[in-house]
């Protein structure tokens, strides 16, 4: 297995090693031979008249559910959240800044035409065209240029080093269209599957690509997506057979399903999580204390158990969830400590005063755990009024818009990604006003360093510090459910996302 | 308690449907005008909400621009009124799509689950509320009340919860979420429609049995029934003959605000059945602060209830002879 | 009105009309006095296990979260009821106030008014209710207004319709002779002998601001946690309908009888005085 996060691989370009039909670890431990043919529904949460067929402006579970199933990417995601070759045969490196990425020969779009350099030029670059209106715009501003090298290479030149570059490619948003396609109301990809039906907030019927590059796959003939919302409905529709799979199934309902005969969980650990925000540029949650003092006061254990019924892995106040292998292990757990956090804001002068604090069932649970903190704040003299504001308009008006909002972080697929999106001092969406020069100073290190264990090291410190002086509080890492027919097989978590990290389409076969 | 329309009755339906058509636009010019002013006052704009949470400054402000947003609110809305005006609902900002596409792959849906819920729970009512108002006071005219306020009050989740769990996931008999497949046979259809309609129609049978039962009742309360009794007209004949056509007034009202209701407020039911209505998609427009969609919907709602208002006059008016009759 | 002539009164109710207003005295009790006999504060997480049945120290078991139901149930009830009387009374001044402005106004004032209210009618409820939380917040006074004003173009549909027929009738024809003002004609003509069958439109309108509640709190807006009235209580457990929950049972049946209870008693007390 090539490993992509390794920077010394990857420099080595030994991506290419591997045969067009590969094998992934634990496809090796599933039952059963695959068997073609067969239609199945799934349902997502969310769809709206926002749907879109441009990858490039994927933005809700069912848009990546939807691209996946119609476009290929240069790479693609493995369980481990390593970068596989996909489009690309190879990605080779000397600097991590300059990278050769060499081209599947043989590829079709839906269209007939052929897959080239061109096309994958044209794909990245796009991003950096502000009307494309591009959701991974901020990403794409390290890709420096582009260039054809003959029909089935390209050249690729980043703005500064970065080792994660395959991984980066193998995110929804990066999938390869066609060059100079504009028009996305089709969908012309090389993906495992054909458009045949698209109404945006409604449905989308796609079919077996027979002209698919990964000989035998996919499996099934069709695949029909829709969304419903309401949680306990999309658990009806599983157990009544009206839809094969789900994603997001509430904890609450793990039982029901696995009463059932026909249907199974599928749990997917990954690094989702939800968080209480303390903004930096407040006299109150500003203050060193407060902000400890509201992360000793997070019930880790009770809302673990309570809000998740166990399906979730108990945090550590910073982003990096065990699963990743940047994870620092030597960090203490920090506990439930009412004591410590009444001795701490009575230090600060803090007791007895009042704060409203910003949830939403927009941000995951942010309710019910805005409701356990109150309650425990309540026992030691500190009034936090939970203030709970409809979905509609949240991440606009309140989301790091008052001293305390809670916030809902998606798993990246890298440290770097994470920590620069969420914790560099000028990132837009630096939750907590963190300003820290070290910390920036040791992104910057990090992605410069050609040694997988000094990076390990920095990502390390790092850590350390957002789990000291951050203004986050990342009480657990959610796990993601999804329930699913029986029948349905091949079937693997991949920690970014429900339904395979969004990619199951390709991997899935259903049973007679 | 008759249905008073603001034209005297005399001078006829024509007059009235004239007159009422010409209220008819200064309502939508207003319920536009409503709609224009609220939603101006909604956090974010279609800009921010397109682009989601990792936008930045320059992005928000490049599409807004493409969007028109950036121009004077005022600007946008007498933009808005003239292409409405020539029939022109405009594009939607947020699915680059024609908002008359938009619509009328929605419209349909909406049609045909308000027709059948109609069909379904028209008829009942009617029963429940002759049948109540003729045992007028005894066991079954509690039993019924009884039974009309318990389907009232209970919220329309809880219902419609509860009929999937009983039908589709415990009897397997019906489908747990409302797709409709192409070119259905009519038991597909029907079995497709059971599990929406039974739930809109549970609040509508209470509804519209109650009214009913409340119109009959004051008409069986005039000298002209106890007359007609006396005459030794039989009750049926006296219910059917004399008491329906006088009491038509305040029932095809009620029933008219019914029909509205089914056509945009069954959000909770499209909601659990996943059907793609207009009250999801007005919901979605609001969301996703889709404005030329928003008002789309919010005129087709208003037109629909203005014309069910029209109609239960009109059907009043020619109804009963005493209106009639002047 | 005196405590004698009152007893009269409720001794000749009916059964039902009985039975409505011991639900209606119930409930008013336990708005009252709820808060302060529930077992735990409402928030509380009482109990590990979620989704408990009954037991001694849980009468009616514990929620989605392990809280108490009997508690919540206890100190939510203030809401359902007094939300929705206070909404329902404003709802009903106003949309009533302005039917009699209509009916004895001037002819462009009844064309105005009517207007209007189809405007606001022609939206629908959840929707508009929907847009002004998202716009205005959702404080317990601004969600009253919201729901009430969401309210007065039912109630004034009706009180107009019902005033602009009595308007025609001869006594207040000759009221008007008489040379009596239209302050005078609104209120001591009309108004009096509309108020039955506008009873029966309270009765129907409070269980909608009941029900529009509860539908507010799917959509996830309503009041603000750990404070919850009684269609959030259901809306929040549905999780626990599958297994036959208590949790949302309580609630549920709740409900119903708060919501029964105020019709019965209604219906009794208006047909009473009917015979």
């Amino acid at each position: 297995m090539v490993d992509l996060s390794s920077t010394a691989l990857s420099r080595r370009g030994l991506l290419g090693g591997l045969a067009s039909g590969l094998v992934l670890a634990p496809a090796d431990r599933l039952i059963g031979k695959p068997r073609t043919g067969g239609r199945i529904r799934v349902a997502s949460i969310a769809s709206s008249t926002a749907d879109t067929l441009d990858p490039a402006k994927g933005n809700l579970s069912t848009d990546y559910l939807r691209h996946y199933l119609l476009y290929s990417g240069l790479t693609q995601y493995d369980s481990q959240v390593r970068g596989q070759p996909a489009l690309a045969v190879s990605m080779e490196t000397r600097d991590n800044v300059v990278w050769t990425i060499k081209l599947r020969s043989g590829v079709h779009f839906h269209n007939g035409k052929a897959f080239g350099a061109d096309d994958v030029v044209y794909s990245l670059m796009r991003h950096r065209d502000a009307a494309v209106g591009s959701k991974v715009a901020a990403i794409a501003e390290q890709f420096a240029s582009a260039r054809a090298n003959g029909k089935l290479e390209v050249e690729l030149r980043l703005t500064g080093p970065n080792p994660d570059l395959p991984i980066i490619l193998a995110a929804p948003q990066f999938l390869i269209v066609e060059n100079g396609r504009r028009d996305f109301s089709v969908a012309n990809g090389t993906g495992p599957f054909v458009l045949h039906a698209f109404s945006p907030g409604i449905r989308t019927v796609v079919r077996r690509n027979p002209n698919f590059w990964k000989p035998g796959k996919p499996y099934l003939d069709e695949i029909e997506v829709i969304a419903i919302p309401d949680e306990l409905s999309r658990v009806n529709a599983l157990l009544s057979g009206d839809v094969q799979m789900i994603n997001a199934v509430s904890p609450g309902s793990v039982k029901r399903v696995r009463a059932s005969s026909g249907h199974a969980i599928m749990e997917t650990k990954s690094g989702l999580f939800t968080d209480l925000v303390m903004r930096r540029d407040h006299p109150v949650t500003g203050h060193p204390d407060f902000v400890l003092a509201m992360k000793y006061l997070m019930d880790r254990e009770l809302i673990k158990r309570a809000l998740f019924r166990g399906f979730a892995t108990i945090g550590n106040d910073q982003p990096i969830s065990p699963l990743d292998p940047y994870f620092n292990p030597d960090i203490p757990q920090r506990q439930f400590d009412p004591d410590r956090a009444r001795f701490l804001l009575k230090r600060a002068g803090l007791l007895g005063t009042r704060l409203p604090v910003y949830v939403s069932p927009a941000a995951n649970l942010s309710v019910d755990m805005g409701s356990i903190l109150q309650e425990h704040a309540a026992q030691i003299g500190l009034k936090l009024a939970v203030n709970r504001v409809p979905s509609d308009g949240y991440w606009s008006t309140h989301w790091m818009k008052h001293p305390l909002t809670f916030g809902n972080v998606n798993p990246r697929p890298t440290a770097d990604m994470m920590f620069s999106l969420f914790f560099q001092s000028k990132a837009t969406a630096n939750e907590s006003g963190w300003n820290s020069p070290q910390f920036d100073k040791m992104l910057i290190e990090a992605r410069q360093a050609t040694d997988p264990a000094r990076r390990k090291a920095i990502y390390g410190d790092m850590q350390w510090l957002v789990h000291n002086h951050g203004g986050v509080g990342v009480p657990v890492f959610i796990s993601l459910l999804d329930g699913y027919d029986r029948r349905l097989r091949g079937l693997f978590p991949i920690p970014l996302g429900g339904f395979m990290g969004y990619t199951f389409g390709e991997h899935v076969w259903l049973d007679a | 308690m008759s249905a008073a329309s603001p034209a005297s009755p005399w001078r006829g339906p024509l007059t009235l449907i004239a007159k009422r058509v010409g209220m008819a636009f200064v309502t939508l010019v207003l319920v536009s005008a409503v709609i224009f002013t609220i939603s101006g006052l909604l956090p974010g704009d279609a800009a921010q909400e397109v682009l989601g949470q990792g936008a930045t400054p320059e992005q928000i402000a490049a599409l807004r621009h493409e969007m028109g947003l950036d121009r004077p609110a005022l600007l946008r809305y007498l933009e808005w009124l003239k292409g409405i005006a020539s029939g022109d609902p405009g594009d939607s900002l947020v699915a680059n799509m024609p908002v008359a596409d938009i619509i009328s792959e929605r419209l349909p849906n909406t049609l045909v689950l308000a027709g059948l819920t109609t069909l379904f729970a028209v008829p009942i009512a009617f029963l429940i509320g002759i049948w109540s108002a003729v045992t007028r006071g005894r066991s079954a005219d509690r039993a019924l009340n009884l039974m009309t306020l318990a389907m009232v009050a209970l919220p329309e989740f809880l219902v419609a919860t509860i009929a999937v769990l009983v039908f589709s996931v415990k009897l397997l008999w019906l489908p747990s979420i409302t797709i409709v497949p192409q070119d259905p046979t009519l038991g597909e259809f029907l079995r497709a429609y059971a599990m929406p309609v039974l739930v809109l129609g549970v609040g509508v049978i209470a509804q519209l049995g109650r009214m009913i039962r409340a119109a009959i009742i004051a008409e069986l309360d005039r000298p002209y029934v106890e007359m007609a009794r006396l005459k030794g007209v039989s009750p049926r004949r006296l219910i059917f003959r004399h008491v329906l056509p006088n009491a038509v007034g305040p029932i095809v009202n009620a029933m008219a605000l019914s029909l509205s209701y089914l056509f945009g407020g069954a959000i909770i039911v499209e909601t659990i059945f996943s059907y793609p209505g207009l009250a999801s998609l007005m919901v979605n427009a609001v969301t996703s602060r889709d404005m030329p969609l928003l008002q789309a919907c919010a005129m087709l709602f208003c037109a629909t209830y203005l014309l069910l208002v029209l109609i239960a006059d009109t059907v009043a008016i020619l109804a009963n002879p005493r209106l009639r009759q002047g | 009105m005196n405590v004698t002539s009152i007893l009269r009164a409720v001794r000749r109710l009916p059964i039902s009309g009985k039975v409505g207003l011991v639900l209606v005295l119930f409930w008013i009790a336990i708005a009252a006095i709820g808060p302060f006999i529930a077992p735990y504060p409402p928030g509380s997480f009482a109990n590990e296990e979620v989704f408990a049945g009954s037991s001694g120290q849980f009468w009616l078991g514990s929620d989605f979260l392990g809280r108490d139901v009997l508690s919540r149930l206890l100190s939510g009830a203030r809401f359902t009821v007094g939300l929705s009387a206070v909404a329902v009374t404003i709802a009903v001044c106003i949309g009533t106030g302005f039917a009699l402005m209509a009916a004895v106004g001037p002819r462009w004032v009844d064309e105005l008014l009517s207007r209007a209210m189809d405007t606001l009618i022609s939206i629908p409820s959840k929707i508009f209710a929907l847009v002004l939380v998202a716009a205005f917040g959702s404080s317990l006074v601004l969600l009253t207004l919201i729901i009430a004003i969401t309210y007065v173009p039912g109630n004034f549909r009706i009180a107009r319709s019902l005033a602009v027929g009595l308007v025609r009738l001869d006594y207040v024809e000759v009221a008007r002779a008489r040379g009596e003002g239209r302050l005078h004609l609104a209120l001591v003509e009309v108004l009096p002998n509309m108020i039955k069958p506008l009873f029966a439109d309270i009765g129907l309108r409070f269980v909608f601001i009941v029900l529009l509640l509860s539908g507010l709190s799917f959509l996830g807006l309503g009041l603000q946690p750990p404070d919850a009235d009684l269609g959030s209580l259901v809306r929040e457990n549905t999780s626990g309908l599958a297994e036959g929950a208590l949790a949302i049972i309580a609630p549920a049946v709740a409900i119903a009888s708060l919501t029964v209870g105020v019709n019965l008693l209604i219906d009794a007390a208006t047909q009473g005085k009917a015979r």
